[in-house]
């Protein structure tokens, strides 16, 4: 009966937060709304100059073509080669195609191709996609021109590409699941660590650790409020989703219901052992940032595991938010079952039991 | 005089005696760069494709071949029906299928035409789209196209450390200078320290000073180890001066500082302090940072929202010392708006701090 | 156990690494007294404190608190014990009375039970306008005061009194020590730690720790006068003078 007694005090103190509440009203409508567009890894709205020397009817319809694209964003024509680069150089530019004044003659020919690109690729991936837009551009654009004439004598396999799950490839959709992700673990993980650390700090638990109610009791009874706010925010970021995007989930909604069960005994342990090792709430900040940054970055929630070096992918392996985000993932996206993807289960599981243990043990020890 | 530099000395005491926030501060940064050097890539390698169609068919197998010996793709399965793709997919064991149609051999013979249909997992839209770009490549493979030339300028061996390096130092610099700087203050309002320490003879600048000294010198710290690194270990060119960065960085630790004192102004308690901190600075700067997403594809009300966050300006003045190797003319617009900004929020903050305390 | 005393320690060491924090104690306290636990900081008061609370775990010696072991029947003990601290230690975002509901539950009192125990505390502390009031936002005498009525809500046989009044007036120490008063007429056993040497006289017995070690222990006026000194301040100078710690 004292469980009741505790709970009530954790809800009380929560809703009395001059920000909790606050927050998590605001955390899914932003993690929702606003982030999809923003942690969106599309390239668009390139900046493109274009040095036209051939001043055609046939170049003047190769850069409509890549205007017409969607991907760029035209500056300027420049003049000359020069004005150009300067333009890189203030950040004008992120790419630019130089047309040589014998663009038609070539292309009647057909020798090389007289058009160069050159991009800026301080980001790497962002440049090079970009001069991959860019030369898709002008492929086609030469294979129109071309149509005609080159039916040359030998095969021809005709390739076309459908996708599964995701057929206009809207980026937004794939991030869903995982900002929900990111949400679920900030709130049963860190801040309960920080309410812990926040109590210590205060002197309060030493008042409690003086009664006879046991710790476990005391420190159930806060993460339970956590829990039922993680819950809650699931299903407002599906509600949202839905409403907003026109987005479901291609699952059962109940399985991703079970991951986030697994998955908050995981955060429940991990909150507990920053909790352990941290004496005020600067420390448990810092460790918060360092670990849920560590997590993220190589859980493939924005990057694809596949893409890391064998040794990343290993360390992978450790990471609970990479079976999470793939189980999430699966799950609303591709409508796997729970059997589906039970290793994501297992590994979660097998996680939440190895940090519980540790947990507890350095719980125990400090007395 | 002598009283601040008394302050100043227990401030460092303080810091330094935290040994498990010391080892994070300066453990931080290498972690990230070798995180983001390493482990953060989007490049296509060793996808699995599964053939469906008839594998004994002589141009199925040669085209499967071709694919199997790419080092982008690696053929894991093969099998007759199409209907079987979406289960493979749903348990994560295949990333792309490859269906030939029937008879591929002898349709390719009498009709000099055959199909083939790239079937993506659209789950993951970026990789799918790529793994489809290379396997149509592959598929393509020896029919002559016309292409054009392109050349990659500053970075011409696409390393993302190019692109990540910045963003790290303005990551890291943001976190010291301002959440540390305002939760330090924060915690001495709360346990009452502070009031003691402003009827003290030494003037409140100062002892807002004192404070920040100690987080200064731990940037200092975290710079230089992030130039070594990042010059040593990734290879990442300093075109530019150092003496440019170096400036550079000050402006923007100044700006740092000055938002962490506007913080705790604000901030009643640690733990607001440290939700506006994290919420309102450390989000933002990693999403508008350019190191994973693209600032510009994101729609304009977000773009004109990352103007007003300093490390977006100073990440493009790193940038553009360190890697374009561009002089002081090529910066000015970068560097006024960072002084612009940190005189306003010296400004504001002084002033709120006098009213509140 | 022997009647009467509530509290008996034999050699009781607490050492950490190397370091011995509570170096073989032995005392015992009788039942309503108030015994005042005296010590420099560093001494070890704490620590020792801690492990007769149940927090902690002595590394050797033996002694029961209220009937129970100090080694295996620490949850027995905190049932039986109340606990406030030096530092404050009420929720300041819950109101009064639902600090001592929270407290009053945690000791498993039954609903009525709270309920009408509530009313006697803010009754007799004379606090029926700020019943409804943030524990934050009452001054921080009454705070102690509530704070020592929640200690005793479950009507324990000894409360550990942590440095109660560091950092409060001298008007309100002495409307807290009438409170102790009170509780020790009521038949419970005080256990208080101080540095201030003027309380140290309001005590029936006092014991006085050095390095880890217990020095001397007996009634103030005893002590006074084996030393020849004043006052009790005089006395703990003397004793602490040989001090390694300090």
């Amino acid at each position: 009966m004292v469980w009741i007694y505790l709970l009530e005090k954790e809800f009380k103190q929560f809703f009395r937060d001059p920000g909790l509440p606050k927050m998590l009203i605001s955390f899914p409508l932003m993690m929702v709304l606003v982030f999809p567009f923003a942690v969106s890894m599309e390239v668009r709205n390139i900046n493109l100059v274009v040095v036209d020397n051939s001043c055609s009817v046939t170049s003047e319809r190769l850069i409509d073509k890549c205007v017409k694209s969607g991907y760029f964003r035209l500056v300027e024509k420049s003049s000359t080669p020069e004005r150009a680069q300067y333009l890189m150089d203030i950040n004008k530019a992120d790419a630019i195609l130089t047309i040589s004044s014998d663009l038609e003659k070539q292309l009647a020919f057909g020798e090389s191709l007289p058009v160069g690109i050159k991009v800026n690729t301080i980001n790497g991936s962002k440049g090079s996609i970009a001069a991959g837009y860019l030369s898709n551009c002008i492929s086609s654009f030469v294979a129109a021109e071309n149509s005609g004439e080159r039916l040359s004598a030998g095969n021809h396999i005709e390739v076309s590409t459908k996708f599964y799950y995701n057929k206009y490839m809207d980026y937004k959709v794939f991030m869903v699941p995982a900002l929900i992700v990111i949400a679920i673990t900030m709130i049963t993980g860190f801040f309960p660590a920080l309410n812990i650390v926040n109590e210590k700090e205060k002197g309060t638990i030493e008042q409690i650790n003086v009664t006879p109610i046991r710790r476990s009791t005391f420190i159930l009874c806060k993460l339970i409020p956590y829990w039922a706010v993680a819950f809650f925010i699931l299903s407002s970021c599906l509600f949202i989703a839905w409403i907003v995007f026109g987005y479901t989930c291609a699952g059962s909604i109940f399985t991703l219901f079970v991951f986030t069960g697994l998955h908050i005994m995981v955060t429940a342990g991990l909150g507990l052992l920053i909790s352990n090792y941290s004496d005020n709430a600067q420390q448990a900040m810092f460790m918060t940032w360092f670990f849920m940054m560590v997590f993220m970055l190589i859980s493939g929630i924005f990057t694809p595991i596949a893409s890391m070096p064998a040794w990343a992918q290993a360390i992978t392996y450790l990471n609970p938010l990479r079976y999470y985000a793939d189980a999430m993932r699966f799950v609303y996206l591709k409508g796997s079952t729970f059997f589906e993807v039970w290793y994501d289960a297992l590994g979660l599981f097998l996680i939440g039991v190895a940090m519980m243990s540790w947990a507890i043990l350095s719980y125990r020890k400090q007395e | 005089m002598k009283e601040f530099f008394k302050l100043v000395g227990k401030e460092f005491r303080h810091i330094f005696r935290d040994r498990r926030t010391m080892l994070i501060v300066l453990v931080m940064p290498v972690v990230q760069i070798v995180l983001f050097g390493f482990a953060i890539s989007t490049d296509i390698h060793q996808a699995r494709v599964d053939i469906v169609g008839d594998i004994q068919d002589f141009q199925v197998r040669k085209i499967a071949e071709r694919i199997d010996n790419s080092q982008y793709f690696d053929v894991v399965s093969e099998y007759r029906s199409v209907t079987s793709v979406d289960d493979r997919f749903r348990k994560g064991k295949a990333d792309v299928a490859i269906c030939f149609e029937q008879d591929f051999s002898k349709k390719l013979e009498t009709e000099n035409t055959a199909l083939i249909r790239i079937i993506g997992d659209g789950s993951e839209p970026n990789s799918a789209q790529m793994i489809a770009n290379y396997a149509m490549g592959i598929i393509h493979e020896g029919t002559r196209e016309l292409t054009p030339t392109v050349e990659y300028v500053y970075n011409p061996m696409m390393k993302s450390s190019y692109n990540f390096v910045p963003g790290v130092m303005g990551l890291i610099l943001m976190l010291i200078c301002s959440m540390m700087t305002a939760i330090s203050i924060v915690r001495e309002k709360e346990k009452g320290t502070m009031e003691l320490l402003l009827v003290s003879p030494v003037r409140p600048l100062w002892i807002i000073v004192s404070k920040a000294l100690p987080y200064m010198t731990l940037s200092a710290v975290n710079l230089v180890t992030i130039l070594l690194l990042s010059r040593y270990v990734m290879s990442v060119p300093i075109r530019g001066s150092l003496l440019l960065i170096a400036l550079v960085s000050l402006v923007f630790i100044l700006t740092s500082l000055a938002l962490g004192l506007l913080i705790s102004t604000i901030a009643s308690t640690q733990r607001v302090a440290m939700l506006i901190s994290g919420m309102g600075l450390m989000m933002p700067t990693m999403i508008f940072s350019g190191i994973i997403f693209p600032c510009e594809s994101m729609p304009v009300v977000l773009q004109y929202l990352s103007d007003i966050i300093p490390a977006k300006w100073y990440i493009i003045l790193i940038k553009k010392i360190m890697i374009e190797g561009v002089g002081m003319t090529y910066i000015v617009k970068e560097l006024s708006i960072l002084l612009f900004m940190v005189f306003v929020l010296f400004w504001t903050s002084i002033k709120l701090f006098r009213t509140r305390l | 156990m022997e009647s009467g005393h509530i509290i008996e320690i034999r050699g009781l060491t607490k050492k950490f690494g190397t370091f011995t924090a509570v170096d073989h104690i032995s005392f015992e306290v009788g039942k309503g007294e108030i015994f005042g636990f005296l010590g420099a900081n560093g001494a070890g008061k704490t620590t020792a404190m801690k492990i007769l609370c149940g927090l902690s775990k002595p590394t050797s010696g033996e002694g029961k608190v209220a009937g129970f072991s100090i080694n295996g029947e620490q949850e027995k003990i905190k049932r039986h014990i109340g606990y406030m601290s030096q530092k404050f230690s009420l929720y300041a975002d819950l109101k009064v009375w639902e600090n001592i509901r929270l407290f009053g539950g945690i000791y498993g009192l039954k609903r009525k039970v709270i309920a009408e125990r509530t009313d006697a505390i803010i009754q007799s502390l004379g606090m029926q306008d700020w019943k409804d009031s943030l524990v934050g936002s009452i001054p921080q005498g009454w705070k102690q005061k509530l704070a020592f009525s929640i200690a005793m809500i479950h009507e324990p046989q000894i409360v550990f009194l942590d440095e109660p009044t560091g950092g409060v007036d001298p008007e309100t120490r002495r409307k807290f020590w009438e409170m102790i008063y009170e509780a020790s007429d009521r038949g419970i056993t005080i256990f208080v730690t101080t540095h201030y040497m003027d309380e140290a006289e309001y005590c029936d017995r006092v014991s006085i720790m050095v390095d880890g070690q217990i020095v001397a222990v007996d009634s103030p006026k005893v002590l006074k006068e084996k030393y020849a000194a004043e006052n009790m301040d005089v006395v703990f100078r003397t004793l602490a003078r040989g001090s390694i710690r300090q």
